[in-house]
């Protein structure tokens, strides 16, 4: 098989350069940039135990990812045990499909932000269903005004300042909104307040879970996750398979240290979420969908994760907990922000791209815009080695490799994941 | 499935010529040690000075660079012009016939490095050997690009190259070199256990042997990504400038944290990498230095090409600033 990159590389080099001439992204990125680093730096002092605690989830992650088709099995059983429903999708279609099911016709789903999501074009899937989707994080909603993908995957539309978000909004709204961000934000609030409350859905996605207690642990700024998860009848978490550890106390470390890298001392709030609404408040008699959903669903999203496990030489890039430092301190990311991306930003980004969200292909122009100068490496709290991994990657596109080349327990292990689900 | 993928033209012209020719650019032998002629340094010794080709490379790099900036790369007219270099590289590409009028400043200078570094080490008590036109290109842009099907040939005529010298140590002048060689070539060429040796960390071992520089003014380390990350020689450098009593500033980015030049994405994306350039540059001059000085060839040539016009800062090669004791 021939592929031609020529054109592909010619154009995402006009992509990068125009991004990098742009004064907004240069604006927004300058002062993201200082911020993270003097936050963090300030953070890292009140809460000095944190690089040490950084070193204890390396070991945890190291150990889940080993174990994950174990823990995978867990997890789905305590969900199951907690009275919510767990499923396992191989790849995006299935999870598509899944969602879909629950879902139903004609519905109105409230969302939170969610990489996966982006991943498998969560949002466009069910819009074409007919679902109607609101983005419930305040710069993925100014993106689906926009129309645009992330350009951080934490802070989404750090490329859109006040005064570009005022257009969007003023028309959007139909009416004046000014580029003061208080105005900005109130208007959503506002809006959003009754989406909440009259949703059949609310989806969110999941930054860590514990196999042991089949809890989530969604960390969040806004109140959006807690309004989306909490206010519809029906919650659906869809989270990928490298997010499980093995007890509750683990996952409470991850977070930590996930926070503490995206420039957090804490977090606004913390969800747990293990099960559906429930009270024996009358005759001691357990009645589900208190005031909360009466329904949960947890959908373990594989699509390329487990084959990246298996390969020692990728397994480590599963040990992201997507905190978002390195791309602050990543030198083509400063100047370019997520146009050195594709679903996935970054130097992460481009392993992530290549296994579970556009492959060598799309992944090749990514791969060979790192500069491999290793600073991610320095910021990571999981001291991932993007570089090292991105001249494999290079070795593979030049050899003529294919992702999974030679895996031959691929087809066999996910036969028996599905078949334990189905059970 | 084997997928055979087309990727930009610049990489398998640099993969080629390295190949062929031992050299990214498919330099003569003779050109790349130029810059020894009058050393008479002899062929065989225990410490082999290694330039790699590396900074006598620098003013042709530029050069392409600076007409890749202007072509697209995906058109046919690239294609085509990169061809006919090709043409012309089968018989031994003559870089300084076709840019010699430009150039010949720079290239004067680069050569220059070679020898100003030769010269403080045998100063330092360094007895060196040099393999003149012999010498070849380390291959770390092979490993850096991917192709390492590729280097594992060629490491192992760079090892015979080196065995022919008859030297334990390797005294690099470039990071990338000392990587290669240091961290690859032991996974590439079996048996291969040269001691792999940067410039600065020779002259860091002799310091107190360096003649002082006499000047009030400090100075301002942009440190290479290999150097301080991979190779993690930073305090080493510092150590050097106190002996020869220079003051230090330091920049908000340096040691380990390190901000990169933006050199290797020159070949793919060279107006990002110029713009990478600049914003280092201006990290560093946010210190009030007036001189900044680098380890690294490929550093020193993008944060020359990052300063902006009328720039008051001067970039220097440390192995340039450190000749000043000796000249003076």
């Amino acid at each position: 098989m021939k592929l031609d990159l020529t054109k592909d590389f010619a154009e995402y080099a006009k992509d990068l350069n125009q991004a990098s001439r742009d004064a907004n992204i240069q604006k927004a990125m300058a002062r993201a940039v200082k911020s993270y680093r003097d936050t963090t730096a300030e953070t890292m002092k009140r809460y000095p135990h944190t690089p040490d605690l950084a070193l204890e989830v390396q070991g945890i992650k190291t150990n889940a990812i080993e174990n994950n088709p174990d823990l995978l099995q867990q997890a789905m059983a305590s969900v199951e045990r907690n009275k919510g429903k767990a499923f396992y999708a191989k790849d995006a279609e299935a999870a598509l499909a899944l969602a879909a099911q629950i879902i139903g016709k004609g519905k109105t789903v409230v969302k939170g932000k969610s990489m996966l999501g982006e991943e498998i074009h969560l949002r466009e899937y069910l819009e074409e269903q007919g679902t109607e989707v609101w983005e419930t994080d305040l710069g993925e909603f100014i993106l689906q005004l926009k129309k645009e993908r992330p350009m951080h995957i934490l802070s989404p539309a750090i490329h859109v300042p006040r005064e570009q978000v005022a257009e969007i909004f003023s028309k959007f709204f139909g009416k004046e909104v000014p580029p003061d961000i208080a105005a900005e934000v109130a208007q959503v609030r506002e809006f959003m307040r009754d989406k909440y409350f009259t949703a059949d859905v609310g989806i969110s996605g999941a930054n860590v879970v514990a196999a042991d207690t089949g809890a989530m642990v969604i960390i969040e700024n806004e109140g959006n996750v807690r309004l989306s998860t909490g206010a519809p009848p029906v919650h659906i978490v869809m989270v990928g398979i490298e997010k499980i550890v093995p007890t509750f106390s683990d996952a409470m470390k991850v977070a930590e240290v996930t926070w503490r890298y995206a420039q957090y001392g804490i977090p606004g709030y913390v969800n747990i979420i293990s099960g559906p609404s429930k009270t024996g408040d009358i005759e001691k008699v357990t009645t589900y969908g208190a005031h909360g959903p009466k329904e949960f669903y947890v959908i373990f999203v594989d699509n390329g994760r487990s084959l990246m496990a298996r390969d020692e030489r990728f397994s480590q890039a599963l040990h992201c907990l997507r905190c978002g430092g390195c791309m602050y301190e990543c030198p083509v990311f400063q100047v370019t922000a997520g146009h050195f991306g594709y679903t996935y930003l970054g130097g992460i980004g481009s392993i992530w791209t290549a296994f579970v969200s556009g492959g060598l292909e799309k992944a090749a122009p990514l791969l060979y815009t790192c500069l491999r100068c290793g600073r991610c490496v320095e910021r990571c709290p999981m001291s991932i080695n993007v570089p090292e991994m991105v001249g494999q990657l290079r070795k593979m596109i030049v050899n003529g490799e294919q992702i999974g080349d030679g895996d031959l327990t691929l087809a066999a292990t996910v036969g028996n994941a599905s078949q334990a689900l189905s059970s | 499935m084997a997928v055979e993928t087309k990727l930009p033209p610049v990489l398998d012209i640099i993969r080629s010529n390295i190949v062929k020719y031992g050299n990214p650019l498919a330099m003569k032998g003779s050109e790349v040690a130029s810059w020894a002629k009058g050393l008479n340094l002899p062929k065989r010794g225990d410490i082999l000075f290694y330039t790699g080709g590396e900074y006598q490379l620098l003013p042709f790099i530029d050069s392409l660079v600076k007409t890749m900036t202007h072509i697209d790369q995906g058109s046919k007219g690239f294609s085509l012009m990169m061809g006919v270099r090709n043409i012309l590289d089968k018989a031994g590409f003559n870089a300084e016939k076709v840019y010699a009028s430009v150039l010949a400043k720079d290239r004067e200078r680069y050569n220059r490095v070679c020898n100003k570094a030769a010269h403080i080490l045998q100063r330092l008590g360094y007895d060196l050997c040099y393999p003149g036109d012999e010498e070849l290109y380390s291959g770390a842009l092979l490993y850096e690009l991917g192709f390492w099907e590729d280097l594992k040939e060629y490491a192992q005529k760079v090892v015979d190259m080196i065995e022919r010298t008859g030297a334990k140590t390797i005294v690099c002048l470039s990071p990338h070199a000392a990587e290669v060689l240091k961290l690859i070539y032991p996974q590439m060429v079996p048996g291969f256990s040269a001691e792999i040796k940067t410039f600065v960390e020779m002259v860091w071992e002799q310091r107190d042997k360096l003649p002082a520089i006499p000047t009030s003014k400090p100075v301002v380390i942009h440190d290479s990504c290999r150097l301080a990350r991979e190779l993690e020689v930073d305090e080493e450098i510092r150590d050097i400038l106190q002996a020869v009593g220079v003051p230090i500033v330091e920049a908000y980015r340096n040691k380990k944290w390190t901000t990169c030049c933006g050199g290797p994405s020159k070949l793919l994306f060279p107006e990002l990498s110029h713009t990478m350039g600049s914003r280092r540059v201006d990290e560093l001059e946010e210190t009030g230095a007036e001189i900044i000085l680098t380890s690294c060839p490929y550093c020193l040539a993008s944060l020359e090409g990052g300063q902006a016009k009328g720039d008051k800062t001067t970039v220097e090669d440390l192995i340039e600033f450190l000749y000043r004791g000796f000249a003076a």
